[in-house]
Order: C-alpha cells, then sequence, then structure tokens
C-alpha cells in the first residue's frame, strides 16, 4: 500500500451559520487518482482551498507529506499544485511569462526544456508568446494547468478541470491526468461529472453536506454494485443520506 | 532577495511599464502643464517666494504628489485587480511569506513612484533649473513617502470591493491634503488660524521636508518631516502586514 500524500484529519470549516466541513477525515495515497465527489456546495473546493492554503479551516489538521499546511506552509506549497474552478488570466502577460512568472513564486527557475515539456503536454507551444487574453477558454484553463505544474509538485489538485469545457478537450485532459500519474504525481480530482471520476480514480470519496459519505477503492465499489455504473451507486447513496437526515 | 520576492518584484514593475502612457506618460502631461501655466504664463507676474523663483518653489510639492500618488495607485490597482479577476490566486498558493509579498508589491510602487518624482524633477528642471540642495534628504524623503503610500494602497486593495472604493483615498484625502499641504505656497504666507490649520496636516511636513531636500528651504524643521514619515511609513506597513497575515478578504 502507498503512503499518505495528503491527510485530512477532522476537518472542520464554518462559514458563519453554514457548516462546510464537519469532521471530515481522509488520507490521498502517493500516486492514485482521488476523485472527489459530491454536489455543488457541498464542501469539495473549500476543502482542496483548505490543503491549497487559500482557505483555513475552523477546526482539524490538513497535512501534506507529513507536514501540516499551515505551520509548514512553505514546504507544503511547494508539493501542491492547484488548478481552480474559475479561468482566470492577466491580460498583461504572455503564456511563457505566466507561467516563468508562477514558477518564480515557488522559487524555480523555469529551464528551456522543462518550459517546452509543459507548452507541448498542454498543446500551448504555438501560443507560448500569446497574451493569455487572446487564448481561447479551453487554451486558459490548460495554462491554468501548466501554472500549476511549473513547480512539478507531488500532489495536484484539479478543482472541476472540465467544467464546460467540450468533449475533445475533456478527453485531452483526461489523457494527460492519467500521464502525470504514470510520472508518479498524485492527483485529486473534484468533479460532479461521474463519468470522469468512473473513467479516471482508483478511489472515490463523496461528501454531501459538509460530510464525508463515502470512501471507497473505485474497483471495489463496483463490484460491490454489479452492473451499475457510478452515477447510479452515486445517485443512490445521496438518497439514502437525504432520507436518514429527514428520519432524524 | 529570494527567487520568488524577486519574480513578484519584476512581475509588478513589467506590469506597470506596459501601460506607460497611463504609468508614466500621464503625470509627465500634467506636471508640463502646471509648469507652463505657473512657470511661463504666470510665473513672471508672481512674487518669489522664500527668494525662490514661484515655478521652482512648486517643483518640489508637485514631485511628492506624483510620488505618492503614483505609488498608492501601483500596488491598489494591481492588487485590486488581481482580488477582482482571480489571479490573486498566484501568489496566495505559493510559498512566499507574509512579508515577501508586502515587499513585492511595495516595492515596485517604490520604483513607479520614483520614476514619476524623476520625470517631473526633469520636466521642472527645464523651466526652473535642476540643481538640488541635499540630494540624499530629497531621496530618503521621497522613498519614505512612497512606502508609506504604498503601503496604504496594500490597505485599501485588500479592503476594497469595488473600484470607487479604491479611488476614494486618493481623490478625497491625499489630493486635498497636499493641494492644502503647502504645494503652492508656503505657510508662512498664510494668516494665524491658517497657518495653524496648515500645520496640523500631515502632507504639509511631508511637502515641506520634500523641498528642504531639493531647494534647502523649509517652513518647520524638516527634521518633523522625516518623523512624520518615518511613523506613516511604519504605521501604514504594519497595517498592510497585519491585514495579509489576516487573510482578510483574501483567505477565506
Amino acid at each position: 500500500m502507498n503512503g499518505a500524500v495528503v491527510e485530512i484529519e477532522g476537518l472542520r470549516k464554518r462559514y458563519g451559520a453554514v457548516l462546510a466541513l464537519d469532521r471530515v477525515d481522509l488520507e490521498v495515497r502517493q500516486g492514485e487518482i482521488f476523485g472527489l465527489l459530491g454536489p455543488n456546495g457541498a464542501g469539495k473546493t473549500t476543502l482542496i482551498s483548505i490543503v491549497a492554503g487559500l482557505s483555513r479551516a475552523t477546526e482539524g489538521s490538513a497535512r501534506v507529506l507529513g507536514k501540516d499546511v499551515v505551520r509548514d506552509y512553505r514546504f507544503t506549497r511547494r508539493a501542491v499544485g492547484l488548478v481552480p474552478q474559475e479561468i482566470n488570466f492577466d491580460p498583461f502577460f504572455s503564456v511563457e511569462e505566466a507561467l516563468r512568472f508562477q514558477a518564480g513564486y515557488f522559487g524555480v527557475k523555469l529551464t528551456g526544456d522543462r518550459l517546452e515539456e509543459i507548452l507541448s503536454a498542454l498543446d500551448l507551444t504555438e501560443k507560448r508568446h500569446t497574451n493569455a487574453r487572446a487564448l481561447s477558454g479551453g487554451m486558459k484553463r490548460r495554462l491554468l494547468i501548466g501554472k500549476a505544474l511549473v513547480h512539478d509538485p507531488q500532489v495536484l489538485f484539479l478543482d472541476e478541470p472540465t467544467a464546460g469545457v467540450d468533449v475533445e478537450l475533456r478527453q485531452q485532459l483526461w489523457r494527460y491526468v492519467r500521464r502525470l500519474r504514470e510520472r508518479g504525481t498524485t492527483v485529486v480530482l473534484t468533479t460532479h461529472y461521474l463519468e470522469e471520476a468512473e473513467e479516471l480514480a482508483d478511489r472515490v470519496a463523496v461528501i454531501e453536506r459538509g460530510r464525508l459519505v463515502l470512501l471507497e477503492d473505485k474497483g471495489t465499489l463496483m463490484a460491490r454494485n454489479a452492473g451499475q455504473r457510478l452515477q447510479d451507486i452515486y445517485v443512490a447513496l445521496l438518497q439514502r443520506e437525504r432520507a436518514g437526515r429527514e428520519a432524524e | 532577495m529570494g527567487l520568488g520576492l524577486r519574480t513578484l518584484l519584476v512581475k509588478e514593475v513589467r506590469r506597470f511599464l506596459r501601460v506607460p502612457g497611463q504609468t508614466l506618460a500621464s503625470p509627465l502631461v500634467t506636471t508640463t502643464l502646471y509648469f507652463v501655466v505657473f512657470g511661463w504664463s504666470l510665473g513672471s507676474r508672481l512674487a518669489d517666494v522664500e527668494g525662490v523663483p514661484y515655478a521652482r518653489f512648486i517643483a518640489p510639492g508637485l514631485v511628492a504628489l506624483g510620488v505618492v500618488s503614483n505609488a498608492y495607485l501601483n500596488s491598489a490597482s494591481s492588487l485590486f485587480v488581481m482580488k477582482l479577476q482571480g489571479t490573486i490566486i498566484d501568489i496566495l498558493v505559493a510559498p512566499l511569506s507574509h512579508t515577501e509579498v508586502l515587499t513585492g508589491f511595495v516595492a515596485a510602487a517604490v520604483v513607479r513612484g520614483l520614476l514619476v518624482g524623476g520625470v517631473t524633477w526633469l520636466v521642472a528642471g527645464a523651466f526652473t533649473g535642476i540643481g538640488i540642495a541635499h540630494p540624499l534628504w530629497a531621496l530618503v524623503m521621497l522613498v519614505l513617502a512612497a512606502v508609506a503610500f504604498a503601503a496604504l494602497g496594500v490597505v485599501t486593495a485588500i479592503w476594497a470591493a469595488t473600484f470607487e472604493q479604491v479611488n476614494f483615498f486618493p481623490t478625497f484625502v491625499v489630493t486635498p491634503l497636499t493641494f492644502l499641504g503647502g504645494v503652492f505656497y508656503s505657510v508662512r504666507m498664510l494668516p494665524p488660524g491658517l497657518q495653524r490649520l496648515t500645520m496640523a496636516n500631515p502632507v504639509f511636513y511631508l511637502v515641506d521636508g520634500v523641498r528642504y531636500g531639493f531647494l534647502g528651504i523649509s517652513d518647520a524643521s524638516p527634521l518633523w518631516g522625516l518623523g512624520i514619515l518615518a511613523v506613516l511609513a511604519a504605521g501604514s506597513l504594519s497595517l498592510a502586514y497585519a491585514l495579509l497575515a489576516s487573510g482578510y478578504r483574501l483567505r477565506s
């Protein structure tokens, strides 16, 4: 069994009266693709934001490679890459400049070879001198992935990477995610496209209303529910959860 | 200086150099107009102030105004736009300390402020002569002023939710205090009541101290200017640091 790259213990996050995460415990293992599923607003983005340093937990702890994300933030942030859900870009700079600046923030001087590798892998070589403002939506999303990879992170968080993208780009991203895993990068994928998790994930977790309601090896889960698709299992699980809550 | 901080500084400087018309040429045009009006058109009709031709007397105040407003605008607009566009994530996920983030934004803003101040003084020099009485004093005063207002820009950018809020401070605080802080007149030319009011304006000591550096004349002790600016710079840096460290309106 591979060791834990990310360890979440008793994680709670409260925004005023809203409990976004309620005592979540989970581990992400070295080299796996971990599918973090749940409806919109379930707490997926909050969870990865805490690990990446964008948000602070109300209670509990998050560790990356054994180091606390608050106390040892310099170490943990070097180990983490985050592709945010919302597309953003700096209209002042080109694709290459954006990648070089992002590497610099992480204390990494981007070599020519590494730059070429990232540009090529994301099919952005011809756009390297193009201003980010002039890229298509799909290219902007690929640039975000490139920026998350410039410092060669050990764990990559992809927050809804295929939301609103066409089928061709989605399959291109899936291929790239598999290649990353083959190179040893651990990938945490949040999505509410169940076919995406079914296609890619080694293990899946489901969060609903801030609570972890399922954490299981995908193969075991599918075998236990033979003949069903992940989507059917997921919907049935959420219905049971909601019925249970109403009964309480 | 670590690579992370150096990168942030270079990126911020390149950002304002990408729009030189807005960041450098615009203050150049404004300053030139001041000197055309007060130097050529009206200059011969205006009496010397403290033994200095009027156009030369106003130059240090205009340099100070250019430095503080551009230092403020650089950090405030850059950080606020990053917040608005979501690119602030690039900084927040990076292993940069709060001190490095603050230093990067403030240092780039100081560079822009001093560039505009330098250009202003060169324009003034074309009309009134370029000599500086106490260059080191002038430089220290302008750097301290730029640091103080750049840090206030960081504070405003973190706090602000709209562009209107970003522009509130320069429009309704900095410019009035600067214009009423002795840029265009010596405090000795005012009646006693207005003299007292002017001397309660902290920006007066900034303008007066910068004028001492450039021209060797001042209404108050230039040490007052230095002390007040040092306190203002320390206070605004501390406030900006505290906001960054708290994550207020940056980290949820």
